[in-house]
């Protein structure tokens, strides 16, 4: 940073204005600039990517809020929830004779005539949230380098901090003697993960009921306005995780309200339904969509080796076995549906979806297995959700997102979750009852979810379909006729032994595991084309009933069976793996029936 | 400098404006104008369309009127105030007109007279309203595509209309008169807010030195409706994963009242930004919010009828019709993603076709649109290729036979929570009208829907005699059904009779029938498992060996061919009854009847042929047509007594005929070696007897060619 006029940190905005004059002196006009990065971008990607200046970038939570300074740069993390629109302002304008520019800010850097020349820009804005069902251990792991301002003096602590920024940004060229670092500040981070998790879930489900603009310094609802400048729009998607950097703007103290408030008809909505004070505004400078493997803390293992895979998909079978009171089946399904997700859409069909049943849960089994799965997943993927589904819930709760049309804002419904939410439906509590049009409504978007991986969000006028990606696993009894899973079995605990505390390091393992080896890409050679087909079309031949869904499940099985060892291409043993684990789950089927 | 150049700009508008003459070589502007004047209507619209075609007018004048429209619009109301001709004829006497005469009259005798601020704003004296209207050529805009670069241009966008304020008055010239000097005062009005004057300007007050004060005349005043509205983007036009955008539209004068939530528009209008005043400007600093100002409104069609060709499409459809097999070509780019089920998805093309509607001297209607019921096991696709069909119609409901709410497929009365007052509601079928209704779960129907539903399909009316109030409402739908047979699943071990679970009076509306079943097939079932691997492996659908329509130029098409209404020549005549009464014959003879063949299977050949020939954009219906009517009448009573198929030669015969036409169209080829066509009748297990028989039979017909030595078959494209 030798040479630069200005701090990119502390006073971001003069380096705006700094690339500005330059490229007005190269471009003369104004009018050239308009719509386009000015060598602004440029900068910024360099500070903070190539010298390594965004591990200094405090990132931006309810707690640091209150420390950060408007107009410099901050990180933030956080799902897109709503789109508003374009907002156009006032670009550039003539200050006497230089041509200022209001980029990346909310109020202009010199006094503006009222008469002087100004030209019109836009800019994009985006409503984000805190991602959904987040858990405790994530979001704990940012907890760590969090607001690096206040002990920007401690320079061990500070270095430690980078090495935990590098690791996360990017697993694949990290060290190995970054590994294991540490343990003793990983496992108060587990204990700390684990207290988190019960305020967590009340916390969650008071979320999923209430609609969106609720106070400010609610730990669930931090809202964040993004006002995101010349990117194309095709590169942010509604209910993608990003993180983005840029320059904060937030107004602390109340600003006067003295408005004399024309009755303005329909236009004043945006503006005063999400006032500055309350929700934080960051023009961004640079973003970067964020997968499952940027929430998991360390990376311990270079690569995706096979026997290191495999010695970790052994341990965590074993997890999930004893999770699952000795039933090795269902850890065997359960892993791989911890695994699946959506990896290309054909038509109306979602490839790689994989929802689970497990049924044969009754009222006491469930309390314990219930309870217990779901902390197990908790401690694994980053984002989960329970859903308890009781006639009651059905016919209050919204779950699909709704359009408000006199706020102009989007409500979040329950379903509108980040892609890779992991969501468990709890069927065991439902009794017999009349579901309203509300519950028949819900009941048809959550099978529709179940079916295409789509959630129908409800403009009034029209209903649009946005695509989802969430693993869905349902607890009940008998078989679930709400909610058509593609794999139902029966579950059958042989006991309930107390589970033993997990080494943090495990876990950890068990969660870069889970992340990583999901996004592994996956094949199918010539020969093994040939031997899956002439075995479908036999499965066929001996059961009619088979339709091209059943098929399509077992080839996703494969696929899953075999990326679960770490591989990219379909072997026959995990072929033959797969079709032993169906033909054993229908015998169990067919068992209980 | 500028001023000079609207001076001259106001006179090209005046040219324009009596000199344009349109094709009849009426001067319209002028017409129209007189009409103004005769106070027939106050709007004025002036089409770009014609500024662009009239003679001798620099381009640049036109680019200038739409980048500057508002401006533009003023010139043009000052050309029009010069111009204004006189009344013609009489009208009563309004309020304005009183005010106006008066105005008019009153000497100037004003000593100061050139006080500018005394002179009336020729706002006050227009009684007329201009617009300026974009050219309806082209695609409109999406509202995301309105960027910041065309603030202040006239752009046209569609949308719909998501909230509506109520009609307002807005003040547009405000009149004043002073208590000291007693003289008008006029204030013109361009924002919403204003600030009213307090003193009086006038120059004899200023040298009296008096602060005379001023009084609001709301009556002198000039106001205009005004209304507010709120568009969002179309569900088609919102990339994936985005979300509709949203636009503020204010409509003015005569445009208000013209929109309600739930419509979908296309406007064009002007792009404006909304000018802060005050407080207001200082806090929101820098950002400036828009709305188009609406210079005219069209409620979207969605009619065949009206649908109008785009530039391209046109070219588009005569180039499909000069190509011979584009009755295969557009059959098979419905619902393409659903493999195989040629007949069913030609019987669906003509369904979209349908017959032009006959109307007898004495008054008798008879329909043209065809019915199709789709009955078969559950997961053979029946809904999708419903809904599939459902998109492709530009008017089409998808229903269920349970139906949504308590209106169900007819209509009902019902009353109205707010005004008490009993109201009728159309149901899917009313709601249909003109178009396709697609009912599914048909055998679901609630008894009461079944009954009316006999009107709708034969009458196509449904008449409701309920509460008071006894009417017909038209539903001139063509009825598109999908049922599952009774048992669930089809039984085969009982009669078609049984399975389907229909009263034959009904069924025999129904100009064609298919039963789709899901057969023990091992190519089938080989298709579907490569079907799957592939779409596993590759991420993506196998290629289907042909590029599908889209779904846009198959409408396009259908509704070009939707306008024609062929007749049946006279030498044809005898050839269908023939036919019929050959069916009739063969009906007669077996002793286990299938069918009812009645008058309507008449009925629905002659539909079905003048569907085919509606396709092939001719004017008159050929034997062909018939032939191909016949046949797919014949192949859909195939579909539901496939069972027996086996046992008549002649069945057999049609069967292997059809597999070869279909593997022959799958390979896109006109020719098929007889190694292979043994290959595939031998499959669906016929023998080599049946297919020279069949081979034989239909060289005679014509249909094929057989060569002589190697048996090589070659068809001869019809």
């Amino acid at each position: 940073m030798v040479g630069l006029p200005y701090d990119c940190l502390a006073n971001p905005l003069g380096a705006v204005r700094f690339t500005f004059e330059k490229a007005l002196a190269s471009a003369s006009a104004p009018a050239a600039l308009e719509g386009k990065d000015w060598g602004t971008s440029d900068l910024f990607q360099r500070f903070l990517f190539e010298d390594d200046g965004i591990s200094q970038v405090p990132m931006l939570t309810p707690t640091t809020i209150r420390s950060l300074q408007t107009n410099t740069l901050v990180r933030f993390r956080g799902m897109i929830q709503d789109m508003l629109g374009n907002e156009f302002y006032v670009g550039a304008y003539k200050d006497g004779d230089v041509w200022r520019t209001n980029k990346f800010s909310d109020v202009s850097q010199f006094p503006m005539e009222p008469s002087s020349e100004t030209r019109m820009w836009e800019r994009r804005l985006l409503y984000c949230i805190p991602v959904p069902g987040q858990n405790g251990w994530t979001e704990h792991y940012w907890g760590t380098q969090m607001n690096p301002l206040t002990n920007y003096t401690s320079s061990p602590r500070q270095k430690r901090q980078r090495e935990d920024d590098i690791s996360m940004d990017d697993v694949e060229t990290h060290a190995p003697d970054h590994d294991f670092q540490d343990s003793s500040s990983g496992k108060r981070q587990r204990e700390d993960g684990v207290s988190l998790q019960s305020p967590y879930l009340e916390n969650e489900l008071a979320g999923n009921c209430s609609s969106s603009f609720v106070p400010a310094c609610d730990r669930s609802f931090f809202p964040c306005l993004l006002k995101v400048y010349d990117s194309p729009e095709s590169e942010i998607k509604l209910n993608e995780v990003f993180e983005f950097v840029g320059i904060l703007s937030f107004e602390t103290e109340v600003a006067k309200d003295e408005i004399d408030e024309f009755d303005y008809g329909l236009c004043e909505e945006d503006m005063t339904h999400l006032p500055p004070v309350k929700v934080p505004r960051i023009h961004c400078l640079s973003y970067r969509k964020l997968a499952a493997h940027d929430f998991v803390s360390s990376s311990p293992i270079l690569e995706p080796k096979s026997h290191i895979v495999k010695g970790i998909r052994d341990s965590l079978l074993s997890h999930l076995t004893v999770v699952l009171g000795n039933d090795g089946l269902a850890a065997q399904f359960m892993l791989l549906h911890l695994l699946s997700g959506v990896h290309a859409r054909v038509d109306a069909v979602a490839v790689g979806k994989l929802s689970l049943n497990l049924t044969c849960l009754g009222k006491e089994s469930s309390s314990i297995f219930g309870n217990r799965l779901n902390l197990a997943i908790r401690n694994l993927v980053p984002f989960t959700h329970s859903l308890p589904l009781t006639v009651d819930y059905l016919n209050s709760v919204s779950l699909s997102p709704k359009k408000d049309y006199q706020t102009n804002r989007l409500v979040a419904g329950a379903l509108q979750l980040a892609e890779g939410s992991h969501l468990t439906i709890d069927e065991t509590q439902l009794q017999a009852g009349t579901l309203n049009s509300t519950g028949v409504e819900n009941a048809r978007v959550l099978k529709m979810l179940m079916e295409f991986q789509k959630v129908e969000y409800d403009f009034t006028y029209y209903k649009m379909e946005m695509a989802a990606d969430v693993q869905i696993l349902i607890l009940s009894d008998g078989k679930s006729n709400i909610l058509p899973a593609d794999l139902v079995l029966p579950f059958r605990p042989s006991s309930a032994d107390t589970l033993d505390g997990v080494e943090p390091e495990i876990l950890k393992a068990w969660r870069w595991y889970l992340a990583t080896v999901r996004s592994l890409t996956h094949s199918i050679e010539q020969e093994m084309q040939k031997v899956v087909e002439d075995d479908l079309v036999a499965a066929r031949q001996a059961d009619r009933s088979l339709g091209s869904q059943d098929l399509s499940r077992l080839l996703t099985l494969g696929r899953l069976m075999s990326v679960s060892f770490g591989e990219t291409s379909l072997l026959l043993e995990h072929w033959q793996m797969v079709k032993e684990l169906d033909r054993l789950r229908k015998e169990r089927l067919q068992g209980s029936a | 400098m500028e001023s000079l150049d609207f001076n001259r700009d106001t006179e090209i508008a005046k040219d324009f404006l009596s000199n344009f003459a349109d094709l009849d070589g009426e001067a319209k502007y002028m017409n129209i104008l007189q009409d103004v004047a005769n106070h027939k209507f106050k709007a004025i619209h002036i089409e770009l369309e014609d500024l662009a075609n009239y003679k001798d007018l620099e381009e640049e004048f036109l680019r200038r009127v739409t980048e500057n429209t508002r401006r533009y619009i003023q010139i043009f109301a000052t050309a029009i105030d010069e111009l204004m001709p006189e009344a013609t004829e009489q009208f009563p006497d309004e309020d304005q007109d009183i005010l106006m005469t008066q105005r008019a009259e009153e000497p100037t005798d004003n000593p100061d007279g050139s006080d500018p601020k005394q002179k009336m704003p020729p706002e006050i004296k227009r009684f007329f309203e201009v617009y300026i209207r974009a050219s309806p050529k082209g695609r409109p805009f999406t509202i995301r595509e309105v960027k910041a670069s065309y603030i202040g241009q006239l752009v046209r966008i569609s949308g719909i209309v998501t909230r509506c304020s109520d009609v307002k008055p807005l003040m547009q010239v405000a009149v004043y008169t002073c208590e000291e000097c007693g003289f008008e005062i006029y204030q013109e009005v361009t924002s919403r807010v204003f600030m009213p004057l307090f003193e009086c300007p006038s120059r004899r007050c200023q040298i009296n030195k008096v602060k005379g004060n001023l009084i609001l005349q709301l009556r002198a005043s000039k106001f205009l409706k005004y209304q507010e509205a709120k568009i969002q983007e179309l569900a088609e036009h919102v990339p994936k994963g985005h979300i509709p955008r949203t636009m503020t539209v204010q409509f003015r004068g005569e445009l208000t009242r013209k929109v309600s939530p739930g419509d979908v528009v296309e406007l064009s209008g002007i792009f404006l930004p909304i000018p802060y005043t005050g407080f207001r400007a200082m806090r929101a600093g820098l950002i400036a919010d828009t709305y188009l100002e609406a210079m005219c409104v069209t409620h979207f069609k969605k009619k065949y009828e009206e649908y109008e060709l785009r530039g391209d499409e046109e070219e588009q459809i005569s180039r499909l019709a000069e190509d011979g097999d584009i009755y295969n070509k557009l059959a098979r780019s419905l619902a393409p993603e659903i493999f195989g089920h040629e007949d069913i998805k030609k019987a669906l093309l003509l369904l979209l076709v349908g017959a032009p509607h006959r109307k007898l001297k004495d008054g008798m209607k008879i329909r043209g649109d065809l019915h199709i019921c789709l009955m078969g096991d559950p997961g053979v696709a029946k809904s999708q290729l419903l809904k599939h069909i459902i998109n492709v119609a530009p008017r089409g409901v998808y229903t269920t036979g349970k139906g949504s709410s308590g209106v169900g497929l007819t209509a009902a009365v019902q009353k109205d929570p707010v005004t008490n007052e009993m109201v009728l509601e159309g149901g899917a079928l009313v709601l249909a009208d003109m178009g396709i209704c697609a009912i599914d779960e048909f055998d679901k129907m609630d008894e009461s829907d079944r009954t009316a539903i006999h009107e709708v399909m034969e009458q196509q009316t449904v008449s409701i005699a309920k509460a008071g109030i006894t009417t017909s409402l038209n539903a001139r739908t063509a009825v598109l059904a999908a049922a599952n047979p009774a048992w669930g699943r089809y039984d085969l071990r009982r009669t078609p009779a049984e399975n389907i679970n229909l009263p034959p009076a009904l069924l025999s509306r129904f100009d064609l029938l298919w039963l789709i079943l899901d057969k023990a097939d091992m190519d089938t079932d080989l298709e579907l498992a490569r079907h799957v691997v592939y779409v596993h492996q590759n991420k993506e659908s196998p290629a289907l060996g042909f590029t599908p329509l889209e779904p846009s130029v198959l409408r396009a098409y259908i509704s070009a061919a939707r306008r024609l209404s062929p007749s049946v020549p006279r030498e044809l005549e005898e050839y269908i009854a023939t036919a019929y009464s050959s069916i009739r014959q063969e009906e007669a003879k077996s002793n286990t009847p299938h069918s009812y063949t009645t008058v309507r299977t008449l009925l629905s050949i002659l539909r079905i042929s003048a569907a085919l020939a509606r396709l092939r954009f001719s004017d008159t219906v050929a034997q062909s047509d018939v032939d191909e009517a016949l046949r797919l009448m014949q192949m859909s009573k195939f579909s539901l007594y496939s069972d027996d198929r086996q046992k008549s030669g002649l069945d057999a015969i049609s069967d292997i005929y059809s597999i070869l036409r279909d593997e022959a169209a799958r390979t896109n080829r006109m020719d098929i070696s007889y190694a292979h066509a043994l290959n595939w009748i031998s499959r669906k297990g016929y023998s080599e007897a049946q297919l020279k028989e069949c081979l034989e039979e239909y060289a005679a017909l014509n249909v094929w060619q057989i060569h002589p030595n190697t048996f090589d078959i070659r068809f001869i494209d019809a």
